[in-house]
C-alpha cells in the first residue's frame, strides 16, 4: 500500500482532472434558434478541439508582444466580456496609451467588421490590429513566428492543430479564430426569457425597460446581437486630445466623420467604461447623454433625430433590463479560461 | 551490343518526335492532361540595366537623384489563355533583396501560347479572405493591419529631392475597394510562342523597369503614400507600365 500511494495519488489526479475535463461545454460553434446566419464560416477553417486549444494558448501568452509584457488578455479579460474594465483607453506595452477603450469579444462570427471604425475585415486578421499597433503589442507577425518556433510546446501544439509542426502566421491567426470565434455568448437571462426557460423570469421593472429599450435604442442595438454593425456618429463631442474621426479615417469619406461602430449590449453592465474612448463610467450617464447630451452635426446619426424623451425611472427601468443581458455562463465559462495548458 | 541495343530502344522515340515539334497554336486545350508549367523569370531595370539597391544611385528623368531600399510586388492570376480557362496561378511575391523571388513556375494547361495575362497586385477575394498562405501569408510584411487589405507594391528609397526625415521615400501602394482598388491588369504580347507540354516548360523572361515609374514621380513632391486613395492610384497606373517581356525561350525536345 504504501509503495501503491505516490502512484495512486496521480492516477487520482488524472482521473479527477480528466473527471473535470467532461464536465467542461464540447468545442462546438453554436448558432442559436433565431439568431442570423454568422458572417464567419468555419469551412475554411475546421474547428478542432487542438486549433481552439491552440488559439487559446496564443491570446493568453504575452509571447505576443514585443517585450513579452501583454497578452491579448490584458486588455480582453473573461469576467468583464473579454473587454478592459475600468479603463477608458487601453494602454499596450510600456504603459503606452491607446486611443480607443478597447471593445468586448463575443459572438464575433457574426460580426461585418472589426475595430471601432471598421477596418479590419475579417476575423482571421483581427489580431494583426493590435499585434503591430505601436501601442499596443508593438511587433511583427514574422516576429512572433520567429519567436513560437522556439518556444517550448508549440511546435507540437501546431502539430496537432495543423497535422505538421511548420508554424506559419497563416496558422497562427487560423488558430487564434477558432478561438474568438468560439467565444460565444447567448444565455443571459434576457436569452432565457425569450426561449421561454427557466431563470428568465423578468420582473416588471425588466419588463418595462426592455419594452423602452425596444422603442428607443432597438433600431441600431437591434436583436438578438444588440447591434447592427452600422456605424453612428450618436453626438459625442469629439475629443479635442484625441482628434479621433472614426469610420472616416478608414472611409476617406467626409460623410463617415466622428462615426462609430455600434458595439454590441450584451454583457454591457460587466463592460464599463463605455464610448469609444471610454468617457461614460455608468450607465447612467449613457442614458443621460442619450436625452440631454447630444451634440448636432452634420454627421449625427438619423436615428436620434426625434429626442429621446425619458423620466429617471425610465432609465433606471432601462438599466435593469441592459443587466440582464450578464451572461455569467459565458463570464465564466472554463473553455474560456487561461489554462496554462 | 549493349549499345545497340539502347539504341534500337531510341529509335521510336526518334520517329515520335515530329510529333510534338509540329505542334500548332490551334492546340491550346489540354492535350496532356498532366501539370504542364511555364517558368517565370523576373528581371528588374532601371533603364535596362539590372537593378540595385541600396547604394547604387540613379538619377530619374526629373532630375532627382536616389536610391533604392525595398521593392517588392505581388504578381496573381497569371494565365496563358484568352480567357478561356479560369487556371489562374497563385499570388507571387517579388521581392529585389530575395533573388529566390525572382523565378516561379505557374500550371498551366498543354500548349502553345502568344500572349499572357497577369495583375500586378492582389485580388479583392485574396484582400478580403482571412489568413490566406504561402506568398499571401500576412507574416510576409505586405499586409496593412488597421484596415485590412494587402500592400500591393512597396518602394522605398532616399533622395535629397525629399523634404522627408532622412530624404526617405515610401509607397505603400494597395487598395481593393472600387474606386480604388490599386490593382492593375495587364496582358502582354509574347515576342515568341512560349510551348508548354509536358516535355518542354518554357521560361518567359518578365522584364520590370523602374525607371518608368520614377521617371514619373516627382519625389520633391510625392514621396509619401501609405493609404489607398487617389495618389495610390496615380502610381498603381505607373507601375502597370513597368512590364514588358524580354524574350521567350522553349525548349522543344528533339529540335535541331
Amino acid at each position: 500500500m504504501k509503495i501503491l500511494t505516490p502512484t495512486f495519488l496521480f492516477i487520482l489526479i488524472l482521473c479527477a482532472a480528466s473527471a473535470f475535463d467532461t464536465n467542461m461545454k464540447e468545442i462546438k460553434f453554436v448558432i442559436p434558434d433565431g439568431w442570423p446566419k454568422p458572417v464567419y464560416k468555419f469551412s475554411k477553417n475546421k474547428l478542432t478541439d487542438e486549433g481552439f486549444k491552440l488559439g487559446r494558448k496564443l491570446f493568453y501568452d504575452p509571447l505576443l508582444s514585443r517585450d513579452g509584457s501583454i497578452s491579448c488578455a490584458n486588455c480582453h479579460t473573461q469576467w468583464s466580456g473579454f473587454t478592459h474594465v475600468d479603463h477608458g483607453l487601453s494602454h499596450g506595452i510600456n504603459g503606452m496609451k491607446g486611443k480607443r477603450n478597447s471593445l468586448t469579444i463575443f459572438n464575433l462570427a457574426w460580426n461585418k467588421s472589426f475595430m471601432w471604425d471598421g477596418g479590419i475585415n475579417n476575423l482571421e486578421v483581427q489580431p494583426l490590429g493590435p499585434i503591430t499597433n505601436p501601442v499596443e503589442m508593438s511587433t511583427t507577425l514574422a516576429d512572433i513566428i520567429k519567436k513560437l518556433d522556439t518556444a517550448k510546446g508549440y511546435r507540437a501544439r501546431f502539430y496537432l492543430a495543423f497535422g505538421d509542426s511548420t508554424i506559419t502566421g497563416q496558422r497562427v491567426l487560423k488558430a487564434m479564430a477558432q478561438f474568438l470565434a468560439m467565444l460565444e455568448s447567448f444565455n443571459s437571462k434576457y436569452d432565457k426569457y425569450v426561449r421561454h426557460e427557466p431563470g428568465g423570469e423578468m420582473t416588471a421593472q425588466e419588463l418595462n425597460g426592455l419594452k423602452l429599450f425596444r422603442e428607443n435604442c432597438g433600431n441600431c442595438h437591434s436583436e438578438p446581437l444588440f447591434t447592427n454593425y452600422s456605424f453612428q456618429n450618436i453626438g459625442l463631442a469629439p475629443d479635442t486630445g484625441l482628434k479621433d474621426y472614426g469610420r472616416m479615417a478608414i472611409t476617406h469619406d467626409p460623410p463617415d466623420s466622428l462615426r462609430f461602430k455600434v458595439p454590441s449590449l450584451r454583457n454591457v453592465a460587466m463592460s464599463y467604461p463605455y464610448m469609444h474612448d471610454g468617457r461614460f463610467n455608468t450607465l447612467m450617464q449613457v442614458m443621460d447623454h442619450y436625452t440631454d447630451g447630444i451634440i448636432d452635426g452634420p454627421t449625427r446619426s438619423k436615428e436620434l433625430d426625434k429626442p429621446i424623451i425619458l423620466t429617471p425611472e425610465d432609465k433606471k427601468d432601462i438599466i435593469a433590463f441592459l443587466q440582464t443581458l450578464t451572461d455569467k455562463d459565458f463570464l465564466f465559462d472554463m473553455r474560456y479560461r487561461d489554462w496554462r495548458d | 551490343m549493349a549499345k545497340q541495343v539502347t539504341y534500337l530502344l531510341l529509335l521510336p522515340i526518334f520517329m515520335l518526335a515530329p510529333a510534338f515539334c509540329c505542334a500548332q497554336p490551334g492546340m491550346n486545350k489540354a492535350s496532356f492532361t498532366d501539370t504542364n508549367k511555364v517558368r517565370i523569370v523576373i528581371r528588374p531595370i532601371y533603364n535596362g540595366k539590372i537593378l540595385k539597391t541600396g547604394n547604387q544611385y540613379y538619377v530619374n528623368a526629373l532630375g532627382d537623384t536616389f536610391y533604392i531600399d525595398v521593392f517588392r510586388f505581388y504578381i496573381s492570376n497569371m494565365s496563358f489563355t484568352d480567357g478561356t480557362n479560369n487556371l489562374l496561378s497563385n499570388s507571387h511575391l517579388f521581392d529585389v533583396d530575395d533573388t529566390g523571388t525572382y523565378s516561379y513556375t505557374v500550371s498551366v494547361p498543354a500548349g502553345i501560347y502568344s500572349s499572357m495575362q497577369f495583375i500586378v497586385g492582389v485580388d479583392s477575394i485574396a484582400n478580403t479572405s482571412g489568413a490566406n498562405e504561402g506568398d499571401l501569408d500576412p507574416m510576409k510584411g505586405m499586409y496593412w493591419a488597421w484596415n485590412s487589405g494587402y500592400i500591393m507594391a512597396k518602394l522605398e528609397g532616399h533622395s535629397k529631392s525629399c523634404h522627408t526625415l532622412h530624404n526617405a521615400f515610401e509607397f505603400h501602394i494597395g487598395g481593393y475597394m472600387a474606386p480604388y482598388n490599386a490593382a492593375r491588369s495587364i496582358a502582354l504580347t509574347l515576342p515568341q510562342q512560349a510551348i508548354a507540354t509536358r516535355y518542354s516548360i518554357p521560361t518567359i523572361i518578365l522584364k520590370t523597369d523602374l525607371a518608368i515609374l520614377l521617371n514619373n514621380a516627382d519625389l520633391s513632391k510625392t514621396n509619401s503614400v501609405l493609404i489607398p486613395g487617389k495618389d495610390a492610384m496615380a502610381i498603381a497606373d505607373l507601375y502597370a507600365k513597368m512590364f514588358s517581356v524580354g524574350r521567350v525561350i522553349s525548349m522543344v525536345p528533339f529540335e535541331r
